[in-house]
């Protein structure tokens, strides 16, 4: 899912990082947000909502929707499309277990 | 214990940073707040070709602005987002801190409308703004295949930013008619709109489809002669003649269900198509961003030209509420030329208040023409009508005060 | 199908209950939302709002203008409460 190489925006140059979603790890490159990070390692389903157990992902994409909210270190309701993604950053979905703290 | 500072805008974006960078060089006192990691905004997104001249890339744009912050010794609270607005001013910050000035600029922007398609919630599908930021600030593609729902300046300047980004676009088609689609469903004032667009379309898709609509023949003719299997615009089906009705997909999305219009507009149903994708985004338009003005007890007016409801502000950018000004897409949806120059406006005017200006009247009227310039050379439209916006909230406004 | 279709994504609110809040006598956004909890959720409407607006204007005779009483209330951003108590200032009903 990575542009390595934009005809205008030229060719990537980041460093790497590593992340852990759900227990398992990914790849990430230092800067990025969490949003973006998960969708290049294809992942898309971010939380599964209160009421209806459906799951959600990114919506806006900038912050104002909530829609993409995670669990990051033990601090619930993060948004990750405004959080930049850190070296051994723990991040978790909500809302997959009825008894979730 | 709350921090002073001579200037607090909220939203660093073109507007809010063009008001930091003017009064910090001034000499006040600026606090810049935004809930972003870093400064720049939807600007960050932005990558076209200027007519005639080099590509306009937002990152950079942002990335010298943020340096001239910084140089300034403007204060950022980044990773803050405001949740209210106390007289006369104290600005609240999420993680407990609070910012004190006589002066505040509203600098948020604007947020999109959404259009609401059975299995619009499902992972896969956003909004399309959010594809411009994965693809343009992050390059990270929003999807393989993806299908584009909405037709209007935003929705095909990101197909162009994503078929650049090499993400394969199936296609551009219209929402199906619902209390939430509306005009945006109906194929007759779609090709009204795209006659709208400005001759100096900064890309491709665009500019052929000014040309299109401009054709009297297209427009006469309308839909019925437009093909029902679309036609390519740069490599991407441009479809006037399609909706798609569902998207479809449980716990990702999987297809969309499209469903050819007939010349009368109506839903041909029989005529159902599953077209698989993994990626959908839906453009339903801007609109600005107020609620903060909203709290701190500003007077509104509706002005459809600029993207509806926005603060009621003078020819100085000030709202009802004295020391609270406005900038950029909060006041109404436009460019982010026009919202930096707006916001180096109300950063001359602030300065000035502030006693800071020796020759302020004419930095001001600078500042003013410079705003206007902007507008005038703009290469985006969002609302074609916006100059004739602009004049009516002057308009408002003087009649309030002459109340 | 269309009835079954979200409209508040966070307070997971159908077009079905809104419109049926609007038959029920609801004739104004807040009594929309005081009976649905359309808008109510953690966005605090940003998402929805406008499209309850096009509800009532597409299923009553108040149209968008009107609709919009504008009222927004504090916080207008989450705020956790260990926070707001360090801020020193209540949120006002």
């Amino acid at each position: 899912m990575r542009i390595n190489k934009h005809p205008i925006l030229g060719k990537l140059d980041r460093k790497e990082i590593c992340i852990t979603y759900n227990g398992s790890d990914y790849q990430a490159y230092e800067g990025e947000t969490i949003a973006a990070a998960l969708l290049a390692n294809h992942i898309r389903v971010l939380r599964y909502s209160e009421k209806g157990k459906k799951p959600r992902g990114i919506y806006c994409g900038i912050g104002h929707c909530y829609e993409c909210r995670v669990t990051v270190d033990d601090e619930r309701s993060v948004r990750a499309c405004v959080t930049v993604v850190q070296d051994k950053m723990k991040i978790r979905s909500q809302g997959m277990y009825a008894n979730e703290i | 214990m709350p921090m002073k500072y001579d200037l607090v805008i909220i939203g660093a974006g073109p507007a809010g940073m063009g008001a930091a960078i003017i009064a910090a060089s001034h000499g006040a006192s600026v606090a810049l707040v935004d809930e972003n990691p870093v400064p720049g905004g939807k600007l960050r997104g932005q990558v076209y070709k200027e007519p005639k001249a080099n590509w306009w890339i937002g990152q950079e744009i942002a990335r010298n602005m943020e340096k001239e912050i910084k140089q300034l010794g403007v204060t950022c609270f980044l990773e803050r987002e405001v949740w209210a607005i106390y007289p006369k001013w104290k600005i609240m910050l999420n993680n407990g801190e609070q910012l004190e000035s006589d002066y505040v600029v509203l600098a948020t922007g604007a947020i999109e409308k959404p259009i609401p398609i059975p299995g619009w919630t499902t992972p896969g599908v956003m909004a399309i703004g959010a594809a411009q930021v994965m693809a343009n600030i992050h390059r990270v593609k929003p999807g393989n295949r993806v299908a584009i729902i909405g037709i209007d300046a935003l929705s095909l300047t990101i197909a162009y930013d994503l078929k650049m980004a090499g993400v394969d676009v199936v296609g551009i088609y219209l929402p199906p008619f619902n209390e939430f689609s509306l005009d945006k469903s109906n194929p007759l004032k779609m090709i009204a709109y795209l006659s709208s667009l400005s001759h100096l379309a900064p890309n491709p898709i665009l500019k052929l489809l000014g040309k299109l609509g401009k054709q009297a023949s297209v427009q006469k003719l309308g839909v019925n002669y437009y093909p029902p299997f679309g036609m390519r615009v740069w490599g991407i089906p441009l479809h006037l003649r399609k909706a798609v009705v569902q998207i479809l997909g449980d716990e990702l999305v999987e297809a969309i269900k499209v469903t050819t219009i007939d010349r009368s507009g109506e839903l041909e149903t029989k005529q159902e198509k599953r077209i698989p994708v993994d990626c959908v985004c839906i453009s339903g338009g801007l609109y600005p961003l107020v609620e903060l003005a909203n709290v701190a007890g500003c007077a509104f007016v509706y002005v459809e030209d600029l993207g509806g409801h926005i603060p009621l502000y003078s020819d100085e950018m000030e709202t009802t509420q004295s020391g609270i000004f406005v900038a950029g897409n909060s006041t109404g949806v436009e460019g982010a030329k026009v919202a930096m120059a707006q916001g180096e406006l109300v950063g001359a005017i602030i300065s000035n208040r502030l006693g800071l200006l020796k020759h302020g009247t004419e930095l001001i009227k600078q500042a003013k023409e410079k705003v206007n310039v902007a507008r005038k050379n703009a290469v985006i439209k969002f609302h074609p009508t916006i100059e004739s916006g602009r004049e009516k909230v002057l308009h408002l406004w003087n009649e309030k005060a002459v109340k | 199908m269309i009835q079954n279709m979200l409209i508040c994504r966070c307070e997971e609110v159908l077009l079905a209950d809104i419109v049926a809040s609007i038959e029920n006598g609801a004739g104004t956004l807040k009594a929309i939302k005081m009976e649905t909890r359309a808008g109510m959720g953690i966005c605090q409407g940003r998402t929805c709002r406008m499209l309850l607006e096009q509800v009532m204007d597409f299923h009553t005779d108040i149209n968008v203008q009107e609709a919009n009483n504008l009222s927004y209330n504090n916080p207008v951003r989450p705020i956790s409460l260990a926070n707001l108590s360090r801020s020193g200032k209540d949120s006002e009903p």
